[in-house]
């Protein structure tokens, strides 16, 4: 009697517990919505988006919105939207970026996927075919997001950047004025970087303690777009072959080789130059807009300035500053309910014009508004990273780079530094491997579309 | 002699007689083991066979489940992984950070054995567990803490040793970095496994070596070791095993760096299947990481029934 007592506890509670784990209805939280006009004013510059209507007939319905990282900014989203439309119930689902990619499109395959999910365009290939177009004609889009156009396929919109991202130069605030440096030191050009960071850099005898400069675990970064300051595509003219082998990458090499020459940083000094900047031991690290955020949350004690990255000569426009990459917009899960897709377009009408919540959005990623009636805004022109990149129009986008370039320019420079591999053999055994890689990818480049793109070998 | 000579009549008293087998208490057990041998073979066709025939069409496909593509390919996968340097970089690290980390773990578990077999009796509970808590420590843990012990500036390995070394990023030192870090996590493993050969090795044995006036020395070298040969066969067998599928200490310490010169077969496999989504290259690597596998145990097990066997008894 006892067993079976035991037994059914057992049961009622592994009842209990899968209910509680189990999605939420599609009715979400029951909640029923009568009041059309709410008096509300209509949002949005070209793309409007009119709240005083009934999402759903104003039954209730609930949507899952996948993330991956700004929870706290994608939640605003959701929050205002269910202030608006109470009968919408949204999810805001948090999976880590190492389990997200996998999850997501296992999960888009059946019915049960989320309505709504967070993408990266690096992801595109897998995530594409399980997308719904947005609702939106492209015109609207384009005229109130930078780079829409360049997102158009068969004429319809997936998914555009909600901003754009690129590297500049972060410093340490405290070590320029320690070593008598003011804002009028900031270097525009790379001689003049190299000068600034033999003045950053603090020795103990021979013994590095300080360094002016740090690339260590962050090539990746770099490399790529510091080519396109001598004119160099990371693409031949055909937009298909990759073009890493070639003087100006042999020429990026060797200026930050003389950095750590000079003795100004060092391939043992800080295993990773960002965090050596946020520990305090470095003064100097190139990164792009998302570290701004790491450095709030993860660094605070770190006073930093950012100032774009300097340029081979004085007074020139180069080509372009760097690459840039953008943060996506969200997509549609084309395999939802019917009912969750029509709610879903609705509310990313609203997320498209929300200003208050995409510039929150914005300054949590470091990115560069893609909203054009947020380019002016105070806020975003006082950021330090986003002011940094200026002109973001003189920067170019490759298009969604497959990670082959990321991978073999950082086994490139681990080569290079850690196992006394010759820069030029290092280079070509990248190139190499990049072509291999892309066979067959069907990857075309996007670096066409810069206003001012010359073809380069 | 004794033990063998004892054992015999006792096997033959349980062995059931020639031509026995259908007794009635057999016949009726009959659908209860009909039950667990279906079972059983269910779970392992399920478990076992299909992974493993999954893996090898897997990798005849150039194949991503997760945008759907799976298409036919042949060898390909198979020639490009023959062709790709650093599949073959990997192989060598491999059998490399393999062998270092065995004898290592053989080397210590063996000695750190024999001496908690010797120590008194009192302490030998407490070092038993104090030399058996790295192995029931997390992986995972352990490769983190070890990193921040690396770390050229404030790591615990170079202020020990008095030295300023760079060692998960400098070639020389990053691969013998992880097969330390590795053998200081497994070796307890191998010292209990000794410890209970060492506790079964026959007392008068010892004691005859010990009359005849063996040093401890000679007893080490031609009575314990030759007796604690089937035990050394295990530890090297199952380390075998396990060291082909090490993964987490190079995906936290090293991530395959600087270069290619730490990268795994296992980490290669990752690398392809959950970074570049190649599934099919994958499943190509992981196949032949099967078979070598599978031969090298096959090997091992046939090395056990010829000399080792030989002179362990």
């Amino acid at each position: 009697m006892k067993t079976t007592r035991t037994l059914a506890a057992v049961l009622a509670a592994g009842v209990l517990m899968i209910t509680a784990c189990s999605s939420k209805p599609s009715g979400g939280d029951g909640v029923t919505d009568t009041t059309a006009a709410k008096g509300l004013p209509v949002a949005g510059a070209t793309l409007k988006y009119d709240p005083n209507t009934l999402v759903n007939d104003g039954k209730p319905i609930h949507l899952d919105w996948w993330a991956w990282g700004n929870i706290p900014q994608i939640q605003a989203f959701a929050d205002a939207y269910q202030k608006i439309h109470p009968n919408v119930d949204i999810t805001v689902v948090n999976q880590p970026w190492d389990d997200y990619w996998t999850k997501l499109p296992l999960q888009l395959q059946g019915p049960k996927g989320p309505a709504i999910f967070n993408i990266h365009n690096s992801q595109h290939d897998n995530v594409i075919k399980y997308m719904a177009p947005y609702d939106i004609p492209v015109d609207q889009l384009a005229a109130d997001y930078l780079n829409a156009k360049s997102h158009v396929i068969d004429g319809k919109i997936y998914y555009l950047d909600l901003g754009l991202m690129s590297g500049a130069i972060y410093y340490n605030k405290d070590m320029w004025a320690a070593a008598g440096l003011t804002d009028a030191d900031i270097p525009a050009t790379w001689d003049q970087f190299r000068e600034v960071a033999k003045k950053l850099t603090v020795k103990d005898g021979a013994k590095l303690k300080q360094a002016g400069f740090n690339f260590n675990s962050s090539f990746s970064a770099f490399q790529a777009g510091m080519a396109y300051q001598l004119g160099q595509n990371m693409f031949a003219a055909d937009g298909t072959t990759p073009t890493v082998d070639n003087p100006a990458n042999r020429q990026v090499i060797q200026r930050f080789l003389q950095i750590y020459a000079d003795g100004s940083g060092s391939k043992d000094f800080g295993t990773e130059a960002t965090t050596s900047f946020g520990q305090g031991q470095t003064a100097m690290v190139y990164a792009w807009g998302w570290y701004e955020g790491t450095l709030r949350s993860q660094f605070p004690a770190i006073k930093f300035g950012v100032f774009r990255t300097p340029v081979p000569t004085a007074g020139a426009t180069p080509y372009a500053y760097d690459r840039y990459n953008g943060e996506s917009t969200v997509g549609i899960n084309k395999n939802a309910p019917a009912d969750q897709q029509a709610a879903a377009q609705d509310f990313l009408k609203f997320y498209l014009t929300d200003k208050a919540d995409m510039k929150a959005l914005d300054l949590s990623l470091g990115v560069f508004p893609a909203y054009k009636p947020l380019a002016d805004d105070p806020e975003i022109k006082a950021d330090p990273a986003l002011q940094a990149y200026g002109d973001i129009s003189r920067y170019i986008w490759p298009g969604t780079v497959p990670s082959t370039f990321e991978d073999n320019f950082t086994k490139m420079w681990q080569d290079i530094l850690y196992n006394k591999v010759d820069p030029a053999k290092a280079l070509t055994t990248a190139q190499q491997k990049i072509a291999a890689d892309l066979a067959g990818k069907n990857f075309t480049s996007a670096e066409k579309l810069y206003p001012a793109y010359a073809p380069s070998n | 002699m004794t033990t063998t000579e004892s054992a015999q009549p006792v096997a033959a008293s349980v062995r059931p007689p020639a031509g026995s087998r259908r007794t009635p208490a057999a016949h009726g057990e009959r659908p209860l083991r009909l039950v667990v041998v279906t079972t059983v073979t269910v779970a392992i066709l399920a478990l076992v066979a299909w992974p493993i025939v999954a893996a090898l069409l897997g990798s005849l496909h150039d194949w991503n489940p997760l945008n759907g593509t799976y298409r036919w390919v042949g060898t390909a996968n198979y020639r490009r992984l023959f062709a790709d340097p650093v599949f073959w970089t990997s192989s060598v690290n491999t059998v490399v950070f393999m062998a270092g980390a065995i004898i290592g773990r053989v080397v210590l578990g063996m000695a750190l054995a024999y001496a908690v077999h010797s120590s008194l009796t009192r302490v030998r509970t407490l070092h038993r567990t104090l030399l058996y808590l790295p192995t029931v420590t997390p992986l995972v843990a352990v490769a983190y803490v070890w990193r921040l012990m690396y770390n050229p500036q404030f790591g615990a390995v170079n202020s020990i040793l008095g030295l300023d070394v760079n060692w998960l990023y400098d070639s020389r030192f990053a691969l013998p970095a992880v097969m330390v870090m590795t053998i200081w996590k497994d070796f307890g493993f191998g010292v209990i496994l000794y410890l209970a050969g060492l506790y079964a090795l026959p007392a008068d044995v010892l004691e005859a070596a010990q009359v005849d006036g063996a040093g401890a020395w000679a007893r080490f070298r031609r009575v314990i070791w030759p007796m604690l040969r089937p035990t050394t066969l295990f530890v090297v067998v199952t380390s075998m095993i396990g060291y082909l599928q090490a993964f987490v200490q190079v995906f936290v310490l090293t991530d395959g760096g600087p270069g290619d010169s730490t990268s795994l077969l296992p980490y290669l496999i990752y690398q392809q299947a959950f970074v570049k989504y190649n599934f099919g290259y994958a499943s190509a690597a992981a196949f032949v990481l099967f078979v070598a596998t599978a031969a090298l145990t096959v090997l091992s097990f046939r090395a056990q029934r010829g000399p080792w066997r030989g002179k362990a008894q």
